[in-house]
């Protein structure tokens, strides 16, 4: 199976996705997920826990040293690793909420 | 209603299965306590019953036996957990006959996901809507009327906290079962409840969070959390085993007066009463760590912690996780071993069973506060007890390394991991946790050391030449009938246990195994003490009393035996030179801080790794480890010249 089976097509008109950490490099907290990369138990167990395209991931805390990473997603909390979060596409949306 | 229904609902007699389902932490156990009206089987950490629970209530005339399942994220098992819940679940021959879906209001959006999979199963369900009060809290309540008209499901509202809801859910779960429907909305269309804009802006977790997650805050509440936890087992439950200690040495004294000398006494006594007292001497500190541990995780702070050092953790191999069970550890291995079971990667899980072991369980601590009293001052003594529990953490940081670059490489380490929010534990839980961690440690820790005890008892006891007992008897017969004859026959009487020990079957063993221990300077009559100590370390303090000739001592946390540490000091070896200092003891210690001695903790490996790699590995390198630092401690001293002169 390709390793792209899970991504969606990116509307021509959106930003280029990009991972949800260099995402947040650029400073914004809040991004919406345009897809999951790979597929594995990683891949399904992030689908699983609210992490699927349209969902969005605001940042709320980082663990000393930046790693892990905590999240709201859906209205509840949710800590993803560093690797974890690189697993993730997104593009900036929603930073008015 | 019921025309799809094998089963109509109410029929008198009539006993029901109903699967009690959702994802973890959803509520299901707290709703199946409140359901039953009993303190069921509770929830491991982060929220998942580890095995099928099941229990009985009448309702409506007919029986139901409600089964509350692992939690599970989807149709698709991830983890062991969900493997058991989802065989369970398509099993026809458990016969569930209806579903209770339970659904977390503040977690709405994935829970409806679920839901839609679990349609697939056809089976009848009917949906429990649980934290409706923590949704709103949070800032996104729930219209339960527009959810349930959505999903065209029979649904109730409850309150696993306070059992709002309960019996009406009791009374529909007997009742009519609905009709088994395909999905008559599609995709993610009632989704469309939840998704209204935030109501509060700062929740009171969000609040906390602000605090407990800080980045120089946090990691110093984190510690504070851990020196609770160490006063609570070690200051807190001190009172309690000397109770057990009392009671234990109160049925000693019974069956003295009731049973008379000899191997039928000595069975019950030395066998019998004492291996049953080794295991529940450790009940108070296991009930109030597991309470403490209840609470931290109930509160919603476990997952913090975990959030906190996952890190720290993972640079050694293991996962955040794995603090729980590692935390646990230091009072007794054997509850932290089931708890590792919250660890979704089957490595990460084996990587820490292996090291758990390694932190310096209560267990140990008799033997440190015997050893340390008698040889070091009370200023060092401290400082020295730190460093043997520091050398437990870094054995274990070094071991998870190594494994996890050799026999456990690889695997997909996960986090991913949902905080909850902060929540008043309710004492029902927290009983029920600690009750339940109680029976496991008795049921798989009790009998595993008492049978270890009484072999134990028999290799010392046996065999038992009758010429050492005419030899003592004559000695008796030339003392009189004084005050002072009396404590002379005291002191033939202990001459007497130690001359029969040093026959004995495990002075045998001592002596022949006395050459692997030598080079860590233990004489023959330590290595008997670390042979008895196998099936459960404590057992060394009352095996060396015996063969320094001192008749009964007990093992204390607290207050060693006086007698037995001036009888450490003065042992004189066959040359004439003491046989113990403070160097073969810092060895004896060391030994001690990473030998893999308990019968239990192995017995619970077994169980929980399912085949004898894991128990054999870990006792093997556990003692080679404990073998070489003991080796290291006291060549290096001798060539210091510490050596005992």
């Amino acid at each position: 199976m390709p390793s792209s089976q899970s991504e969606i097509p990116v509307p021509t008109a959106a930003p280029t996705p990009v991972t949800l950490i260099e995402a947040l490099a650029g400073g914004a907290t809040v991004h919406e997920v345009v897809a999951v990369q790979g597929d594995d138990p990683l891949a399904r167990r992030l689908q699983t826990a609210g992490v699927w395209p349209g969902a969005r991931l605001e940042l709320l805390a980082r663990a000393p040293f930046g790693d892990p990473l905590l999240f709201r997603v859906h209205g509840f909390r949710l800590a993803l690793r560093r690797s974890e979060a690189q697993r993730v596409l997104v593009v900036a949306g929603g930073a008015g909420s | 209603m019921n025309a799809v229904a094998p089963v109509s609902g109410g029929a008198v007699g009539t006993r029901r299965r109903v699967a009690l389902v959702g994802r973890a932490n959803a509520g299901k156990t707290s709703l199946l306590m409140h359901l039953t009206g009993r303190l069921q089987r509770p929830v491991n950490f982060p929220g998942t019953s580890v095995e099928c629970v099941e229990g009985d209530v009448a309702a409506g005339g007919c029986t139901l036996c409600l089964v509350d399942l692992p939690g599970i994220g989807s149709l698709e098992a991830h983890s062991r957990d969900e493997q058991e819940a989802l065989r369970y679940l398509r099993d026809p021959d458990r016969g569930v006959a209806l579903l209770c879906a339970v659904v977390d209001a503040s977690k709405l959006v994935v829970e409806l996901r679920l839901l839609a999979e679990l349609r697939r199963l056809g089976l009848p369900i009917v949906v429990a809507l649980s934290k409706v009060d923590v949704a709103a809290a949070e800032g996104f309540p729930v219209d339960v009327d527009r959810l349930r008209s959505a999903l065209g499901l029979p649904l109730l509202v409850v309150n696993g906290a306070t059992g709002e809801g309960v019996e009406a859910l009791r009374q529909r779960l007997a009742g009519d079962l609905p009709p088994v429907e395909p999905l008559a909305v599609a995709g993610g269309g009632p989704a469309a409840p939840a998704v209204a804009a935030r109501s509060v802006r700062r929740s009171r977790t969000d609040r906390l969070d602000a605090l407990l997650l800080h980045p120089l805050a946090g990691p110093v509440c984190l510690a504070l959390v851990l020196l609770a936890m160490f006063q609570l087992v070690f200051v807190v439950a001190d009172p309690f085993m000397g109770w057990i200690e009392a009671a234990q040495e109160w049925a000693s004294g019974a069956i003295a007066a009731a049973v008379p000398d000899g191997t039928l006494r000595s069975f019950l006594v030395d066998g019998i009463v004492n291996g049953v007292g080794s295991a529940l001497v450790f009940v108070p500190q296991i009930a109030l760590l597991f309470a403490f541990v209840t609470v931290v995780e109930a509160s919603g702070y476990m997952a913090r912690a975990v959030f906190l050092l996952d890190r720290l953790l993972r640079k050694v191999g293991l996962s955040g996780k794995s603090f729980v069970p590692l935390a646990s550890s230091f009072a007794c291995a054997i509850p932290a071993i089931v708890a590792s079971r919250i660890l979704d990667d089957e490595r990460d899980r084996l990587a820490t069973i292996a090291v758990a072991p390694l932190m310096s369980c209560s267990a140990r601590l008799p033997v440190y506060v015997v050893l340390l009293a008698a040889f070091f001052p009370p200023h060092q003594a401290g400082l020295l007890l730190f460093l043997l529990y520091l050398l437990g953490v870094l054995a274990a940081a070094v071991t998870a390394l190594v494994l996890r670059r050799t026999v456990l490489r690889g695997g997909v380490s996960m986090l991913a991991m949902e905080l909850p929010v902060y929540e008043r534990p309710r004492l029902r839980v927290v009983g029920a946790h600690t009750w339940h961690a109680v029976r496991s440690f008795l049921r798989t820790a009790g009998s595993v050391i008492l049978v270890a005890a009484v072999v134990v008892w028999a290799l010392g006891y046996f065999p038992r030449p009758v010429a050492i007992h005419e030899q003592y008897e004559a000695l008796r017969a030339g003392v009189p009938a004084t005050v002072a004859g009396d404590e002379e026959r005291q002191r033939l009487d202990a001459r007497e246990a130690a001359a029969y020990l040093e026959q004995s079957w495990l002075a045998s063993l001592g002596h022949a195994v006395q050459p692997v221990f030598a080079p860590a300077g233990f004489d023959w009559r330590t290595t008997v003490g670390v042979l008895a100590a196998f099936p459960a370390r404590e057992l060394i303090v009352p095996t060396l009393g015996t063969l320094h000739s001192l008749g009964e001592v007990e093992a204390s946390t607290d207050a060693p035996d006086a007698r037995l540490t001036e009888a450490l000091r003065s042992a004189k070896g066959p040359d004439g030179r003491p046989v113990m200092n403070g160097l073969v003891a810092l060895a004896l210690m060391a030994f001690f801080a990473l030998c893999s001695q308990c019968a239990g903790t192995l017995a619970a490996i077994r169980r929980e790794t399912h085949s004898w790699r894991w128990p054999v590995f870990t006792f093997v390198y556990m003692t080679a480890l404990a073998w070489a630092v003991a080796v290291a401690i006291y060549q290096i001293g001798s060539w210091l010249g510490y050596a005992p002169q």
